[in-house]
């Protein structure tokens, strides 16, 4: 191999050099505490003013006193006691409840199948991305136009039935398909899965194949593979997709009026009602209760793993 | 001019309260290559990083070409740096990722270009200038890298393990290589390895670091042939490291040889291993002690008359051979 | 966030990919069910209603989006969205990539940040936007649309964006910034020259994301749009008042406009990663 000579190859001493010293010379650079302060700032004050302020209002409101003309500064519980004390308050929550836990459960066997089948069966990561689309697609549809758009299909006359009758598995219209507790929850799955799919796959592609190789070295069957590497180290995706599904379903009013036939409340629809007959106190009041019910849920879930790790190491 | 290219004067660096570097001061002479050593977290990788200014210097100052390079930032220290990983752009190809530094001072484009392929010429990287980063193998991204380090005309390079990720062949090529580049440009290298061969292969100046300190330092042959500390020689390898009553010492392994019976300084114990190395072979003893050491015998000797694991055996060595290591 | 590396090894399929593969194409039907709904009965004829049985076969309802109508002149409301979301999107970009950038060191007050985009994000989005309502009441200002409604919806998207850029940071290698600094290049320089080109893949990606959260938003916006209506909002009064095939058609219509829309932008990130990937003429 000839080398091929550089002439004169002469170190740069002078050009875009000090004529320096021994000395220090005093630094010049920005702390990075302010660097990130000034890069953060914009989301920060955004968020403190949009968010953060709103919230402590309602906190404030919730205190107030009101009739039927308008709403008075003040510092009374009353809204709170009539929170507390109405029945129909425990009903409601009670309701939403069951529905979040359901449609939790059901979006986490069914995101997880999916994303396992996503990440771990699909060899092809152009195949991959492309289903992944699929799966998008129906996003880009208005949510609610989808949401009206099951009643064709599930109505006594819809579609579904249709085919059930053509196909002669029943002989008449099943009626549990809409304004149902099935149809509401179907709609939830429908809605929500994805949210599921999303952190889970992102969680399942970060695990190192060479440790499921080494799984099944040992012996492991594929669902013991599952339930003991597998599932622990997508904890962060599940719990994250787990709390993303919740909150929705616990702040949802349309989808459940829509499917329910407006037989079921949810805890904001009820809201939605007396923030329109402008009764603000009772309605912040009641919207602080949920806000501590989905803090401590969400904190919960945080304490069992370490989002802030996960997310922003 | 002066005769230092690098000096550090009570360097520390500090990450909380570990002490990465521990108050280290070295002079490494102009156009020398110098090898820093040491196992992991000896703080090697912090100490280059330091000169090259990826790191702030917690006590201490870092002089480069007589100036005091500190508080200065990479760009106006003189330096270049090789990255482990290369941090070749992929999102340029070869020729622009060459002239980067030069577009940075907005140099006319037709000129940067025309240098880029002068220094890409150098690396024997020329038909490749219209190629992505992704499409090129370890070992044509590490030239690349070199170029566009190499173009910013840099008193002092400085290299990252940049053998570590190259298959042994062509470990052997670059190390002849950057040698061949560090006498035609007549700079400074500092190398940062952990491979002792490496080390000693390419070092004018080798600086052995331990637990954020210089163990010592000096010519290769020097390091090797008069090891001041039981670390350094087992580090470096080859040695055997003795108790005696009058304190340490280390033999080298190839002035060691199997004798039967002897007046001169020996060892006895039983063979533990017999390794062919090819030119040489390695007999491994326990001694009665207990002690493990090693004779590095010649083939033809070894072959003449074998020896099996098991078999009883006396390591001696002349005298002179012997040398005294501090306590440490 | 879609895994890259070969997970599933080569040969044969385990059973497991057969059962996992019916339950994914069960999913994606029961996904399209509805979408097929609304795209056969938005061709439904002139008398028919939103249900089956399908009475005739009509472009009527497509017509129909163009005609004023009681509630408003929909091209003009989908505008108002598109202009909103672009907005949005183009706010949300900006301050999530400058956050990504930000959390790449330790700062005073990082988790506090932190958790107030998680709190922004799981809170019910009806409160938020009450509740930003209420503010500009007792501030005494109008609610509208390019004001309290554009900031309902960062409180949307900004958490999402800055979660995203997380993601994409992380990444993203430190040596890149390191050895452009080392070749000479200011902070700006090294943002527009380097850091910005390897990220900008990602950065679509975000950018693309926020513009469909903010086109499809409804809580947040009901409260705080003011009297100027969002697609999202008109189709809601439309469902209350007068539910008819034109919600259909809508859905069909805003369909196939996100698809060009989007389609458009993956093919535009698709073409910078294979460019980046293949021999550019030197």
């Amino acid at each position: 191999m000839s080398s091929t000579r550089l002439t004169g190859f002469q170190s740069l001493a002078g050009s875009i050099r000090y004529a320096g010293t021994r000395r220090r010379t005093a630094p010049r650079r920005m702390p990075g505490w302010l660097v990130s302060w000034l890069q953060a700032g914009p989301l920060a004050i955004v968020l403190l003013l949009l968010f953060f302020i709103p919230m402590l209002l309602f906190l404030a409101v919730s205190f107030f006193d009101y009739d039927r003309v308008g709403i008075y500064p003040a510092f009374i519980f009353d809204s709170y006691h009539d929170v507390f004390t109405n029945p129909a308050t425990y009903e409601i929550y009670l309701d939403s409840l069951r529905f979040a836990v359901i449609t939790c459960g059901i979006t986490l066997v069914l995101g997880i199948a999916i994303a396992q089948f996503l990440i771990f069966h699909i060899r092809s990561s152009l195949t991959r991305t492309v289903l992944f689309l699929l799966c998008a697609i129906p996003f880009w549809t208005s949510a609610i136009i989808r949401t009206i758009a099951w009643i064709p299909l599930l109505g006594r006359e819809g579609a579904f039935n249709q085919l059930l009758m053509a196909l002669r598995i029943t002989d008449h219209p099943l009626s549990f398909l809409l304004f149902s507790n099935f149809a509401v929850i179907l709609a939830y799955v429908h809605q929500l899965t994805l949210l599921v799919v999303g952190p889970v796959a992102n969680s399942m592609g970060k695990i190192d194949p060479a440790v499921l190789e080494a799984a099944t070295d040992a012996g492991a069957s594929r669902w013991q593979i599952m339930r003991n590497v597998i599932l622990p180290l997508s904890k962060t995706g599940i719990m994250l997709g787990v709390v993303l599904v919740f909150t929705q379903v616990m702040g949802d009013f349309f989808i459940i009026q829509q499917m329910s036939g407006g037989q079921s409340g949810s805890v904001v629809s009820e809201l939605s009602t007396e923030i329109q007959a402008m009764q603000y106190p009772p309605a912040a009041a009641s919207a602080m209760v949920l806000v501590l019910v989905v803090a401590v849920f969400v904190g919960g879930a945080m304490r069992v793993v370490d989002v802030r790790k996960e997310l922003a190491s | 001019m002066m005769p230092y290219a690098v000096e550090l004067v009570a360097v520390t660096k500090r990450y909380g309260t570990t002490v990465a570097v521990d108050g280290i001061s070295l002079r490494i002479p102009r156009a020398s290559y110098c090898c820093l050593l040491g196992p992991s977290g000896c703080g090697k990788t912090s100490t280059l990083r330091m000169i090259a200014g990826h790191e702030e210097v917690s006590d201490g100052d870092i002089l480069i070409s007589d100036r005091n390079v500190t508080d200065l930032p990479p760009v106006r220290r003189g330096t270049a740096m090789m990255f482990q990983s290369y941090a070749l752009f992929p999102h340029l190809n070869c020729l622009d990722n060459v002239a980067f530094s030069l577009k940075m001072r907005k140099v006319a484009k037709a000129e940067r270009l025309a240098a880029a392929r002068e220094f890409l010429t150098l690396v024997h990287m020329d038909g490749y200038a219209g190629r992505m980063p992704a499409q090129l193998s370890g070992g044509q991204q590490q030239r690349v890298a070199l170029a566009r380090a190499l173009i910013t005309r840099p008193d002092v390079l400085l290299l990252d393990e940049p053998l570590s990720a190259l298959d042994p062949f062509l470990r052997v090529r670059m190390r002849d290589e950057l040698k061949r580049l560090q006498r035609e440009l007549g700079i400074a290298f500092i190398h940062v390895t952990h491979s002792q061969e490496e080390a000693m292969a390419l070092a004018d100046m080798m600086v052995v670091m331990n637990e954020g300190r210089i163990c010592q330092s000096g010519t290769p042959r020097e390091v090797f042939d008069r090891p001041v500390s039981r670390f350094i020689a087992r580090f470096i390898g080859g040695h055997n490291v003795l108790a005696t009553p009058s304190g340490p010492i280390a033999v080298r392994a190839d002035r060691c040889r199997l004798a039967a019976t002897t007046d001169e300084p020996h060892v006895s114990g039983r063979v533990a291993a017999v390794e062919y190395q090819g030119a040489l072979v390695r007999v491994s003893l326990v001694t009665d002690p207990g002690d493990e050491v090693s004779a590095l015998v010649p083939d033809s000797v070894f072959y003449a008359q074998p020896v099996q694991p098991g078999d009883p055996a006396t390591l001696a060595w002349s005298a002179h051979d012997t040398h005294r290591l501090n306590e440490a | 966030m879609i895994a890259a590396g070969a997970r599933a090894a080569p040969g044969k399929r385990p059973w497991t990919f057969y059962v996992l593969g019916t339950v994914f194409g069960l999913y994606l039907s029961f996904l399209y069910g509805p979408m097929i709904v609304i795209y056969i009965l938005s061709f439904q004829g002139p008398n028919g209603g939103v249900t089956f049985p399908m009475e005739g076969f009509s472009l009527v309802w497509f017509r129909n989006i163009f005609q004023v109508g009681q509630m408003g002149y929909i091209p003009a409301t989908f505008e108002r969205s598109v202009a909103l979301a672009l907005l949005v999107s183009a706010l949300t970009t900006a301050m999530s990539v400058a956050a990504g950038f930000a959390f790449r060191r330790r700062f005073p007050g990082a988790s506090l940040v932190f958790y107030l985009a998680v709190a922004s994000l799981v809170m019910p989005s009806l409160l938020i936007g009450t509740g930003i309502g209420l503010e500009f009441r007792f501030l005494g200002w109008q609610t509208g649309l390019f004001t309290s409604a554009l900031g309902a919806q960062l409180t949307w998207t900004l958490p999402f964006g800055m979660f995203a850029m997380f993601a994409i940071v992380n990444r993203f290698d430190r040596s890149y910034d390191e050895a452009a600094s080392d070749l000479g290049a200011s902070a700006w320089q090294r943002l527009r020259h380097v850091t910005l080109p390897i990220l900008l893949p990602g950065i679509i990606g975000v950018a693309m994301g926020a513009f469909t959260l903010s086109y499809d938003e409804y809580a947040r916006t009901t409260m705080t749009s003011g009297t100027q209506n969002t697609l999202p909002l008109e189709i809601y009064a439309l469902i209350s008042s007068a539910t008819s095939p034109v919600l259909f058609a809508i859905g069909t219509l805003t369909t196939v406009v996100s698809f060009t829309v989007i389609g458009g932008t993956l093919w535009v990130i698709f073409r910078i990663q294979r460019r980046r990937a293949s021999s550019r003429p030197a």
